[in-house]
C-alpha cells in the first residue's frame, strides 16, 4: 500500500497483515455468495450446508482483523493516512462479516426451499446476486488500486438491486394471490432477496469507506440521486 | 623546484661572500691610501686634495677636530653640515680608524666611507675621510645575479622539457588506461587496451584486457543463460509468476497471461497475489508454503462459472543472494484434463445405467412370468413384449458402443465414393414417412439440381441422415414441420441442414451434444427410444469424413443442423 515506507518495518509488515486479511475475508465472502447461490439454483443441499459452516471462519477472521486493527491502534497511536486507513479497515471488516452473514442465510432458505418442489425458474434473483458479487468484487478492486471511480460506480449499482429487488417482491406477490400454497416458498425467496439486497447495501459501505480512505471526504449520506427520492 | 631553490639559495650566498670579499679589497684599499694621506698635515692635504682624489680614486674629505668639513674634493664646503657624529668619524675619534657603509643619496649608491685621525701632537687634529661609492660591487653582484637568473632559467626551462618528455611517455599510457577502464565501468565493452610497452604499465594494460575478456566471456554466457531462459519462459504454456520478498508479484509470463482473461492479469506487477486475484485457494497454499519454504503442490479454481482449473507449484527460487526470497509459482492449466475426466467418469456411469435399466426390466419380467405369470397368456404375451423391447433395445445400445469405439479405435474401414446426396434423401425420407405422418408432421425438402457428389461412405452417409431425421422426428411435438435442404457453401462442402420447429435446446447445452449418453432432458428422451450415443456416433462419423457439423437452435421454435461433407473430386 504505502507509496512511502515507514520506518518502522514492523509497523509496516502489520498494516500489510490488516490490507491482506481484508482482501481474504473479502476473496471467502465473495466465494460464499457465489456458492450460496449456486446452493439455492442447481438444490445443492450438501453445498449450502459447506457454506453455512465456513461463515464460522468469515467470523474468525473478522475477529482476527478487528484485534489486530485495535493493536495498531493502541500501540502504534496512527496518524493521518494510517488512522485513515485503519479506522476504514475496521468499517469495512464489519461490512464484510455481514456480508459472510447474509450469504450463510441465503444458504438457509436455500436448504428448506431445496426440501419443496421447485416452484420457477429463477430469473430476477440470479441477476441480482451476480450484480451484488460484482458489487463486492468492485468495491474490493477499488479499495486494492484506491479507484474512486471505481467506489463511485459500486453505488451506482445499488439502484439496480433495489429496482431488482422490488420487481422480485411484485411477482413474488402476484404467485401468492394466485396460490396459496406457494405463500411459504414465496415468502422465503423474498427474504433471499432481501438478503440480496442487504449485501449489496454493505458493498456500497464498503466502497463509501473507500473514498474516505482515499480522500478523506465521507460520501456516506449523500443522496445518490440528484431526484433525491 | 628543488633544485631551482638550491641555485637559488647558493646564488645569494656566494654573492654575499663575493660582495663581502670585495667591499673588503676596497676598504683595504682605502684604508691603505688613507694611512698615507693622514701623515700629511691638515694644510698639505687641503691643498693637494684633488689630486689626492685624483690618486686615490675617491671623495677625499678633510674634517676638523670639531667635526666641521675644512675641505671636500666634490662638494662646496659651506653647504656642507658637521660631521662628527657621523658613525666612520666617531669610530675614528676612539679607534683612530673608522668605516661604515651608507647609501649616499647625493649619488644614488652604496658608499663606503674609510676615515681616519690626523693626529697633531698627539693630538686629534682632524680627520681624513676617504669615500668611494661600491659601484664595481653592485656591478659585480648584479651581474651575479643575472648570470644566475641566466643558470637557473636554462635549468628551469630544461627540466621541464625533459620532464614534460618524461611525463608524456608515462602519462600517455596511464591516461590510456584510465579512459580504458572508464569505458568498461560505464558498461561499455570496448576492445582490447594497446600499450606497448614492457613495463609495470604494460602488464597492468595486459592485465586488464585480460580481466575485460573475461568479464566479456562471462557477460556471453549470462546473456545466453538468460536468453535461453527467457525464451522458455515466454514460450511455455505453463503460467509462471514470480514474487519478490514482499510477496508482491514481480514477473508473469505470457503463459499465464493466455490462461488467465484479462482482468486478472492487467496491470498486476508490484501486487500481492491477493490483491491481483483475491483466490482464497491460492492464498491458502500459499500460506502453506511460506512457513517451512517448501513446495507445496494445489488444485486452483480461478472464477466463477466455468472456472479454469489450475495445478499450481509453489516453490521457492534458489540460488538468491543471502537474506532475499523469491517465490516461484507455477501454474498448468488442467481444466480440459478435468473436463475429460469428468467425461469419462459420466460415461462409465452413464453405460451402466444405461444397461442396468433394460436388464433389470428383463429380469424383473422373466423372474415375474417364472412366479406364475406364464400361465396367464394374455399377461405373459404382454411380458414377453415388454422383454423383448428391452432385448432389442439393450441390443441397439450395444451395437452403437460398438460402432463408437471402432470410428474411435479408427478400426472402421470408410469406403469413399462419390455419393448424391439427392438420392441418399431420397431413400432415407420413406422410413420416417409412417412415424412423421403418426405425429402428423409435415415432410419438406428441397435439394438443388445439379447438386455435386460428396466424397463419403454410402453406408455411413445414410445412418447419419437417418440419425439426424430420427431425432428430428422424435423432438418435434405433433403438427410441426421438418425441412430438408441442401447446397453448396462455396468452400468446397455441401451442406445438409436439416431444420424442425421441435422444442429446441439452450445455447449453453449445444457444445455437450455431441458427448456420448448426453441427453438434455434425462427423462424424457429415454422414454422415446434413444440410447444417447446418436449424435455422438454422428460426430465421429462425419469427422472421419473429414466434414463436420453445426447446431443452431432457438429454445421453443426449433433447431437447424448443418452437416458439412467435403465434395466429391475425380481425381
Amino acid at each position: 500500500m504505502a507509496e512511502k515506507k515507514h520506518t518502522s518495518s514492523h509497523y509496516e509488515k502489520e498494516l500489510r497483515d490488516i490490507r491482506e486479511g481484508l482482501l481474504y475475508l473479502g476473496a471467502l465472502v465473495e466465494k460464499a455468495i457465489e456458492q450460496a447461490i449456486k446452493s439455492l439454483l442447481e438444490r445443492d443441499t450438501e453445498l449450502a450446508h459447506k457454506v453455512i459452516c465456513d461463515d464460522d471462519t468469515i467470523d474468525q477472521r473478522d475477529v482476527e482483523i478487528e484485534e489486530k486493527c485495535i493493536r495498531i491502534l493502541a500501540l502504534r497511536q496512527p496518524t493521518a493516512r494510517d488512522l485513515r486507513f485503519i479506522t476504514t479497515a475496521i468499517k469495512i471488516n464489519g461490512h464484510l462479516e455481514r456480508i459472510g452473514d447474509m450469504a450463510a442465510k441465503i444458504a438457509e432458505k436455500a436448504v428448506i426451499l431445496n426440501e419443496e418442489p421447485p416452484m420457477k425458474p429463477y430469473i430476477d434473483i440470479p441477476r441480482m446476486a451476480e450484480v451484488a458479487r460484482g458489487m463486492i468484487k468492485e468495491s474490493l478492486d477499488a479499495l486494492v488500486n484506491k479507484d474512486t471511480d471505481l467506489a463511485q460506480k459500486v453505488r451506482m449499482d445499488d439502484e439496480i438491486i433495489d429496482s431488482l429487488n422490488e420487481q422480485v417482491f411484485r411477482e413474488l406477490l402476484t404467485f401468492m394471490l394466485e396460490d396459496p400454497k406457494k405463500i411459504h416458498r414465496s415468502l422465503i425467496i423474498m427474504q433471499v432477496s432481501k438478503s440480496l439486497e442487504r449485501i449489496s447495501d454493505h458493498a456500497v459501505g464498503i466502497a463509501d469507506m473507500v473514498v474516505y480512505m482515499v480522500t478523506g471526504k465521507m460520501v456516506r449520506h449523500e443522496p445518490i440521486c440528484k431526484s433525491g427520492e | 623546484m628543488i633544485i631551482l631553490f638550491a641555485v637559488i639559495i647558493t646564488g645569494m650566498m656566494s654573492a654575499q661572500q663575493i660582495r663581502d670579499e670585495l667591499i673588503e679589497k676596497i676598504k683595504a684599499d682605502l684604508t691603505a691610501q688613507a694611512r698615507i694621506i693622514a701623515l700629511l698635515s691638515k694644510g698639505e692635504i687641503e691643498k693637494q686634495i684633488f689630486s689626492l682624489a685624483d690618486i686615490s680614486r675617491s671623495r677625499v674629505t678633510l674634517i676638523g677636530a670639531s667635526g666641521w668639513v675644512l675641505a671636500d674634493s666634490e662638494r662646496e664646503v659651506i653647504k656642507m653640515d658637521n660631521h662628527l657624529n657621523r658613525s666612520e668619524v666617531q669610530e675614528a675619534r676612539i679607534k683612530g680608524q673608522g668605516e661604515a657603509i651608507r647609501y649616499s643619496r647625493t649619488l644614488g649608491v652604496d658608499m663606503l666611507y674609510v676615515a681616519f685621525t690626523i693626529r697633531e701632537n698627539s693630538e686629534i687634529g682632524g680627520y681624513i675621510r676617504l669615500a668611494r661609492p661600491l659601484y664595481d660591487v653592485k656591478k659585480s653582484i648584479d651581474q651575479l645575479y643575472s648570470h644566475i637568473f641566466q643558470n637557473v632559467l636554462i635549468v628551469v626551462i630544461s627540466s621541464v622539457l625533459i620532464a614534460l618528455l618524461f611525463s608524456r611517455k608515462i602519462m600517455a599510457p596511464i591516461e590510456k588506461v584510465e579512459q580504458f577502464t572508464q569505458k568498461v565501468c560505464r558498461g561499455e565493452l570496448p576492445g582490447t587496451l594497446l600499450v606497448e610497452s614492457n613495463d609495470e604499465i604494460g602488464r597492468l594494460a595486459k592485465n586488464i584486457n585480460c580481466m575485460v575478456e573475461e568479464h566479456r566471456e562471462r557477460m556471453r554466457s549470462v546473456y545466453e543463460e538468460k536468453g535461453k531462459l527467457e525464451s522458455a519462459f515466454a514460450s511455455m504454456t505453463e503460467g509462471v509468476l514470480v514474487l519478490d520478498g514482499q510477496d508482491r508479484i514481480e514477473l508473469i509470463n505470457s503463459g499465464l497471461k493466455n490462461i488467465l482473461i484479462d482482468e486478472y492479469t492487467t496491470d498486476i506487477i508490484g501486487k500481492t497475489p491477493l490483491e491481483a486475484f483475491r483466490n482464497v485457494e491460492l492464498e491458502d497454499a500459499l500460506e502453506r508454503f511460506r512457513e517451512p519454504r517448501t513446495t507445496v503442490f494445489e488444485e486452483i479454481a480461478f472464477g466463477e462459472e466455468n472456472p479454469i482449473i489450475l495445478d499450481v507449484t509453489i516453490s521457492a527460487v534458489h540460488g538468491l543472494p543471502e537474506g532475499e526470497e523469491k517465490t516461484m509459482m507455477v501454474f498448468h492449466d488442467v481444466t480440459r484434463l478435468k473436463r475429460l475426466e469428468k467425461m469419462r467418469e459420466d460415461f462409465v456411469a452413464n453405460v451402466t445405467h444405461e444397461i442396468k435399466t433394460p436388464l433389470t426390466a428383463i429380469i424383473g419380467f422373466i423372474d415375474t412370468l417364472q412366479g406364475g405369470a406364464l400361465d396367464e397368456k394374455e399377461t405373459a404375451k404382454k411380458f414377453l413384449q415388454i422383454i423383448s423391447e428391452n432385448a432389442h433395445r439393450l441390443s441397439r445400445l450395444v451395437d452403437d458402443l460398438i460402432t463408437l469405439s471402432r470410428i474411435e479405435l479408427g478400426e472402421m474401414k470408410l469406403q469413399f465414393e462419390g455419393v448424391s446426396v439427392a438420392e441418399i434423401i431420397g431413400n432415407a425420407l420413406p422410413v420416417f414417412e409412417a412415424k412423421a405422418a403418426d405425429k402428423s408432421l409435415t415432410m419438406d425438402t428441397h435439394i438443388p439440381d445439379g447438386l455435386p457428389l460428396i466424397h463419403a461412405d454410402r453406408d455411413k452417409v445414410v445412418q447419419i441422415i437417418v440419425n439426424i431425421l430420427d431425432n428430428a422426428v422424435k423432438f418435434t411435438p405433433d403438427g410441426g414441420k421438418i425441412s430438408v435442404s441442401a447446397s453448396e457453401d462455396g468452400r468446397g462442402y455441401v451442406v445438409i441442414e436439416v431444420s424442425d420447429t421441435g422444442m429446441g435446446i439452450p445455447k449453453s447445452e449445444i457444445p455437450r451434444l455431441g458427448e456420448r449418453f448426453y441427453r438434455m432432458d434425462k427423462t424424457r428422451s429415454r422414454d422415446l427410444g434413444g440410447t444417447g450415443l446418436g449424435l455422438s456416433i454422428v460426430k465421429h462419423l462425419l469427422k472421419a469424413h473429414q466434414g463436420s457439423m453445426e447446431i443452431e437452435s432457438q429454445v421453443g421454435s426449433g433447431t437447424t443442423i448443418s452437416l458439412y461433407f467435403p465434395i466429391y473430386r475425380v481425381i
